[in-house]
């Protein structure tokens, strides 16, 4: 599903992630884990085709990212959710036009986007938010609606970048819990997080990096 | 589709004052252009009328035998240049001056023989009213035999295609400059409202949205602002144009136009607007570009 070679990224000459390794097959639950700095954020860019690698190659669904045209990223983004620490949501819209953009941008119709929105926020517990501004809501509800509009599209990799580093540990929890339901449902899933507690309520395969470097890369504790 | 109109006047309510000062500035530079084009029309028009009306007299030798005056006259009727010719003998001749100058008629009283001399009044047909060929006309009609001068208002319709065509380069130079001006002022525009949304197109562009689908409603913003603001410019004309008729001495009297200056025809108030939202356009594309030079 995601295989990456020998994937270095510098910035400013300065190494953000150096000859990074990494294979997470089909319906996969990774934790990256790692200080801040340590390049958890840079990785997901990469799989996001947010920044292209300076070395090495990257291979996602079976596509080389490094030999991608810009005009096939934006296609390859509607197969992934992507779930932001600072939410990311747009302030003027409602809960249900947030969800709704990723199928808008794809010219889904008027009744599927319908069906699709309300079946991602039952999903994640807010249908009852649907015409709330983002303002409105708490950043536990704020991050729910982020999960919605990332698994809206029916992605089949699900990446998130410190999605509980806002929200207190109980909250924290059940947005973990959600992460749990959707990679049982086969959706690939990735977080990036620092959170000890996230690691320990997870049990699932675990990367660390520190200074752009995988240092330790671990399975179940069955 | 419906998303893109929506997006598009949100951009534009979302920068009022800057939308304003858009609008207002493409509005003065289309009405400054649309100065020259509503002189140069106008201008066109009075000389295309002055070219119909457009007449050579061909004065004829006092010693020409009547019979050489028929053959003459045949032989200029005949010329494929001609349109229609009326003889004016020199009693007609006479007729006409006492007519048209009553009071200096008395002049020609003392001179005892009538020294107007006969003509042909020739209208030219259409092809031939240029200056350069009613030139090269005349001189092959004065080497004909019993013809002793041939005369038309030669300087005045020269002098009258110069201008045009001077109006026309001016034209052409201030309408590049204000266009110009307008694009880049839309094009600032467009830039604030860019900047004030960069975060909402970052995730557009993050949830699988084409650069053509983020585009397209900066794309209409500007259409919107250029077309409003040409839409402006054709009322200041307007309305400059009616006050202008009101005052004594109007352009349109001044220059000898009978019914006064005519406003754009439908056609051409409909490109004036067409060019506006051309104008917007590019000035959205410039900005889009630029924006996604700095980030793919």
């Amino acid at each position: 599903m995601i295989q990456l070679f020998h994937v270095s990224k510098y910035y400013d000459r300065r190494p953000a992630l150096s000859d990074i390794n990494l294979q997470i097959d089909k319906g996969e639950f990774v934790l990256l884990i790692g200080p801040s700095g340590a390049g958890k954020t840079t990785l997901l860019k990469l799989l996001f085709c947010e920044e292209r690698p300076d070395e090495g190659q990257i291979l996602v669904q079976g596509r080389n990212m490094a030999r991608m045209r810009p005009s096939d990223v934006p296609f390859l983004r509607r197969t992934m959710g992507m779930v932001f620490q600072d939410f990311r949501l747009l302030p003027k819209k409602s809960v249900f036009e947030n969800v709704a953009l990723p199928l808008l941008v794809q010219g889904a119709s008027t009744f599927e986007t319908r069906r699709r929105v309300m079946d991602a926020l039952k999903a994640v517990g807010v249908e009852h938010k649907r015409d709330h501004r983002p303002m409105m809501l708490s950043a536990g509800e704020q991050q729910r609606v982020c999960i919605a509009r990332a698994i809206v599209n029916g992605p089949i990799i699900l990446l998130a970048d410190e999605p509980t580093g806002n929200l207190d540990p109980d909250l924290a929890a059940e947005i973990i819990e959600l992460f749990k339901a959707i990679n049982a449902r086969g959706t690939t899933v990735m977080v990036a997080t620092h959170n000890r507690h996230v690691i320990e309520q997870v049990n699932r395969r675990v990367v660390a990096i520190s200074q752009g470097k995988v240092m330790m890369d671990k399975g179940y504790r069955e | 589709m419906l998303y893109w109109v929506q997006e598009a006047f949100a951009n534009i309510r979302l920068n009022r004052t800057t939308t304003v000062i858009a609008v207002a500035t493409t509005a003065f530079t289309l009405a400054c252009f649309g100065v020259f084009l509503l002189l140069y029309l106008n201008l066109k028009e009075m000389a295309d009328s002055l070219h119909e009306d457009f007449q050579v007299v061909v004065y004829l030798s006092d010693d020409v035998a009547a019979q050489d005056i028929s053959k003459l006259r045949q032989t200029v009727k005949e010329d494929p240049g001609v349109e229609s010719l009326t003889y004016v003998s020199k009693e007609q001749a006479l007729m006409d001056f006492r007519e048209q100058f009553p009071a200096e008629s008395h002049l020609l009283d003392g001179l005892g023989e009538n020294p107007l001399p006969a003509s042909f009044e020739v209208t030219l047909a259409p092809s031939l009213r240029s200056p350069p060929s009613v030139t090269r006309w005349a001189e092959r009609l004065r080497g004909l035999p019993g013809v002793a001068e041939v005369r038309y208002s030669r300087e005045w319709v020269e002098n009258l295609t110069t201008m045009i065509g001077y109006l026309e380069l001016a034209g052409f130079a201030v309408g590049a400059v204000l266009a110009a001006a307008s694009v880049t002022i839309i094009a600032s525009t467009i830039r604030l409202t860019l900047y004030a949304r960069r975060e909402e197109i970052q995730i557009m562009r993050l949830i699988g949205a084409t650069p053509a689908f983020i585009t397209i409603p900066y794309v209409l913003e500007g259409a919107v602002l250029g077309a409003i603001g040409s839409l402006l410019s054709l009322a200041i004309l307007k309305g400059g144009l009616e006050f202008m008729k009101l005052q004594p001495g109007a352009p349109g009297q001044v220059l000898g136009l009978e019914t006064g200056f005519h406003f754009f025809p439908v056609q051409v108030s409909l490109l004036m607007v067409l060019v506006g939202l051309v104008l917007g356009c590019a000035g959205s594309l410039i900005s889009v570009l630029d924006m996604g030079r700095a980030r793919v």
